[in-house]
């Protein structure tokens, strides 16, 4: 019986999904496994399989298309058989009854689907890494790193081809350094035959690294050269999406950003106090990023201006903060939400904020967590930035830049004395809010992050 | 004035050059090949490739002078050397034409000269040959070596007059000389002294170390040495020639001054790179007691500039080279590739055959490397006893404890040369002892001797 493929739902939010490549085509003959297509929602990428065996009868959209969620993409049968009944909008043949029932037999299939990764799945080190029992099979026969695999199947999942991917850009491993490497913190570069790992690259990791470099630096622009001056690769549609948020937020809005900064002293203590007693106490590795949201979530509800959605004709301000929180992975800038930040505890927060930031980087975050801010923090501090201007994710109202700590100087009763200072930098929309409300956000957070031992008694 | 500008000029056309213009054309650059000689250089020239079809020869005649240890009785057995000489030019003629061939297929354009580096123009590095300039972006020098001459009194007199010759011209003399004297008893020593022995001349090889063949493994080396005492050469080691008169070598040993008689004296001490003349300066290619210094992607100091082969003076051999070339262009190309030296393999064709690759008991030792050393006479072959009469061949292996992989493998014994490369691969790929035991050989071999080893360690 020939059965329709429907674009899956991934989260509640998602309405529809970017169908990005195409794996099969009219007429092709498919195996159950067998990957059809790949699609994109706003920030994550996944890929379906077949569910059944049988030909390609008919494809109803083309790459680049937007479909809507549980609509019918293709249909897999037998030659011959009627596909008229799954033409999406000919769906008027359908009885709406039977459609249902349809998109509830989807729901079951795509979570039996889901929940299949995790069970059979061998867990690696962290026991999070997903991948199939096939990839993982040829993995270990090639002694592959599946820490280098970039995961394309559905769910964040390693998929053969995957592995067979890494197999052709020589992320290998001798069997004699295999079991040393995997213990290894940090992946090195293998320069044995066809770039695997050898014992050698094992015992020197460093100079390892630096002669990679190197390889880098004078071997590519001579490598350019002879092909081509500069390598053009087509925009992931996660990339698309940034840039197109990016302009808006910068084209359509007032931005101007305010630059404040303050006493860091009794955070940094705080910081060192927490770290020392983590273990004692059960609590998480707290993060000064973990206590600046911790202290905007607890400043802003004061500053509804600054925890709102800018509309154009209204403006939505919210009575919890979801704190959007920017995180920095491979496919690029990610954004999720941690919902009502202002009513959790400090090690809660720096909890789920590392939750939230490693589920993107593993590309398992759920679409819906991706959205619903109010509010966003950034933090360059690391990087040792010292101002800067970030940009509003429209239709917030404004966004807290971090910026590193540095030791400062001041006066106090004729005496010098060093202190460690750091500066924050807030963007915020001039359309929803005027300058001193923004500035007295800035003032309330400065004190309240000075005090911060007042703050947390509260 | 210069209407091509070429991606990539080779210097040299021996294995390493040949192999690096064979390697960039096939991938589409546009290459200009220069050699001043022959195509495919020393080695298919003057050395590996001709010296094979001479030792292939003078091991017949063993055979055949020995056949009746196996029931084959022959009589009058004797070398034709002007026959022997005219096949090797043959065979040189029919691989020559092969390289030729390969440069067409491949769209490299040889130009037949000495190609001389003039400098930089806007467009790259400037090469002359005749009166021509050419222009690329990039150089690949592949000028490979030349033998050692030391400033022995007599020897470069010797050389003018025909007395004294290196390897290029005892391969087209045209009698065997009753008395051949041979300077250097490394790999070429050994192999010229192998088929003069075997064509009939007295041969005395005077060597300043106290073993013969080099580096190899002293244990095999002297399983080497005693065979060839066995066959009647005369080996003077720990020896340093002070004097070649007009028939006579010269030499010190601990006992005091000798001398033996020589019809032609074989000079074969060594070889070193060759880079007179070639105009690196003009363009500050950094060298090194001759050697052209290079990175592990073959790249000198300039960049863009290539050296391959023998010319960087790492590891003379032509399939180092040839390895270099691929290594070479494969970064040209952009794809990332570093070049290993640790699993080279050497082979000597002498009768028996030396095959060795990775350290050695005497290396791993210098080293301070954590190894456990074992090794089998190659009597536990089966074909090896049916095959032959002498039977001291052996095998060894030199393993690192450490992750249970292969450091050096060495044999001595018939086809040596033609399994080592097996024993490269398994320390290429780094296999453990464990893995090598799972492979299955082809029985009867003497190769099978890899497998039994392994369960000795």
């Amino acid at each position: 019986m020939a059965t329709p493929v429907v674009m899956p739902r991934q989260g509640n939010t998602v309405e529809s999904c970017i169908l990005t490549q195409w794996f099969v085509k009219k007429g092709d003959k498919v195996k159950e496994g067998d990957l059809l297509f790949a699609y994109e929602t706003d920030k994550a990428a996944f890929e379906e399989e077949a569910k059944v065996s049988g030909t390609i009868l008919e494809i109803f959209f083309n790459e680049g298309d937007d479909i809507p969620v549980l609509t019918n993409v293709c249909v897999i049968g037998e030659e011959g058989e009627d596909i008229t009944p799954f033409i999406p909008g000919g769906a008027s043949v359908k009885e709406p009854e039977e459609e249902k029932k349809t998109e509830a037999v989807t729901e079951e299939t795509t979570r039996e689907i889901q929940a299949q990764p995790a069970a059979a799945a061998p867990n690696a080190d962290d026991g999070r890494i997903l991948i199939s029992p096939r990839a993982k099979n040829l993995a270990d026969k090639i002694g592959a790193d599946i820490r280098f695999a970039t995961p394309t199947g559905p769910e964040g999942r390693i998929i053969e081809r995957d592995i067979r991917k890494l197999q052709q850009e020589g992320y290998l491993v001798t069997s004699a350094a295999k079991e040393a490497y995997l213990n290894l913190d940090q992946p090195v570069p293998g320069t044995g035959l066809g770039g695997r790992v050898t014992t050698a690259d094992l015992s020197s990791p460093a100079v390892a690294a630096v002669s990679a470099g190197k390889a880098e630096t004078i071997q590519k622009p001579e490598a350019e050269a002879a092909i081509a001056d500069y390598e053009e690769v087509k925009l992931s549609n996660i990339r698309k999406v940034i840039a197109k948020a990016m302009h808006e937020s910068l084209s359509q809005m007032a931005q101007l950003t305010l630059n404040i900064s303050f006493d860091a002293t009794e955070i940094l203590s705080l910081r060192q106090k927490l770290k020392a007693n983590a273990e004692k106490l059960g609590l998480a590795n707290i993060t000064l990023n973990d206590i600046l949201i911790y202290a905007v979530s607890r400043i802003l509800p004061s500053h509804k201006d600054l925890n709102a959605h800018f509309m154009g004709d209204t403006i939505k301000y919210f009575r919890n903060v979801h704190m959007g929180v920017a995180v920095d992975t491979e496919r690029g800038l990610m954004v999720p939400t941690l919902f009502n930040a202002n009513l959790k505890s400090l090690n809660q927060i720096a909890m789920e904020t590392k939750e939230l930031a490693n589920a993107c980087r593993k590309g398992t975050i759920s679409p819906d967590l991706l959205k619903g801010g109010t509010f966003t923090i950034t933090n360059l501090g690391v990087y040792g930035i010292e101002s800067f201007t970030p940009v509003i994710n429209p239709p917030q109202t404004a966004i807290l830049g971090v910026n590193t700590t540095e030791q400062k100087f001041r006066e106090k009763d004729g005496v010098i004395e060093p202190y460690m200072s750091m500066s924050l930098s807030l963007t915020f929309d001039h359309r929803a809010v005027d300058g001193a409300p923004a500035a007295r956000f800035l003032k309330d957070l400065k004190e309240a992050l000075e005090n911060f031992s007042v703050l947390l008694a509260k | 004035m210069v209407d091509v500008i070429y991606d990539l000029i080779v210097i040299g056309g021996g294995p390493g050059g040949y192999l690096a213009a064979e390697r960039a054309g096939h991938e589409g650059l546009s290459v200009l090949l220069f050699e001043k000689r022959a195509l495919g250089g020393v080695c298919l020239n003057e050395g590996c490739i001709p010296s094979k079809a001479l030792l292939n020869s003078a091991k017949i005649a063993d055979y055949a002078k020995h056949g009746s240890k196996y029931g084959v009785n022959c009589e009058n057995v004797s070398i034709d050397h002007r026959a022997v000489v005219k096949r090797k030019d043959k065979v040189v003629k029919t691989l020559v034409a092969g390289v030729s061939m390969k440069m067409k297929k491949n769209k490299v354009t040889v130009v037949n000269g000495e190609a001389v580096i003039q400098g930089r123009s806007a467009d790259g590095f400037v090469v002359k040959a005749g009166d021509n300039e050419y222009v690329s972006k990039r150089l690949v020098i592949a000028t490979g070596s030349v033998p050692s001459m030391p400033p022995i009194p007599g020897l470069h007199e010797g050389y003018r007059n025909g007395f004294v010759l290196t390897n290029r011209e005892i391969l087209d003399i045209t009698e065997v000389p009753e008395k051949l004297v041979i300077i250097g008893g490394g790999v070429i020593g050994l192999e010229m002294a192998s088929y003069f022995n075997s064509a009939g001349s007295s041969v005395t090889v005077i060597e300043m170390l106290d073993h013969i063949a080099g580096p190899t493994d002293r244990e095999i080396s002297t399983i080497l040495l005693n065979n060839y005492r066995k066959k009647g050469v005369d080996f003077r080691l720990s020896a340093k020639v002070t004097e070649i008169t007009g028939s006579e070598v010269i030499f010190e040993t601990g006992e005091g001054r000798r001398s033996v008689p020589a019809d032609k004296v074989l000079v074969s001490i060594g070889r070193r790179p060759f880079t007179e003349g070639l105009g690196l300066e003009k363009i500050g290619v950094e060298t090194e007691r001759g050697r052209i210094k290079t990175d592990e992607y073959m790249q000198t100091n300039i960049p863009g500039v290539y050296a391959v082969g023998d010319v960087n003076g790492i590891s003379m051999l032509a399939h180092t080279a040839y390895r270099e070339a691929e290594v070479c262009i494969n970064n040209i190309l952009g794809k990332r590739d570093k070049m290993r030296y640790n699993a080279i393999p050497s082979v000597i064709y002498t009768n028996p055959e030396v095959g060795c690759v990775g350290e050695t008991e005497e290396s791993a030792k210098e080293k301070g490397l954590d190894v456990e050393i074992v090794k089998l006479p190659l009597t536990y072959s089966g074909r090896y006893v049916a095959e032959n009469t002498e039977l001291d061949g052996i095998v060894k292996v030199i393993m690192n404890k450490k992750y249970r992989t292969l450091a050096g493998v060495h044999m001595i014994g018939s086809y040596a040369s033609e399994i080592i490369f097996g024993a490269a691969a398994m320390i290429e790929s780094e296999m453990r002892v464990e893995d090598i035991r799972e492979i299955v050989f082809p029985h009867p071999t003497v190769g099978e001797v890899l497998k039994e080893i392994m369960w000795e360690l």
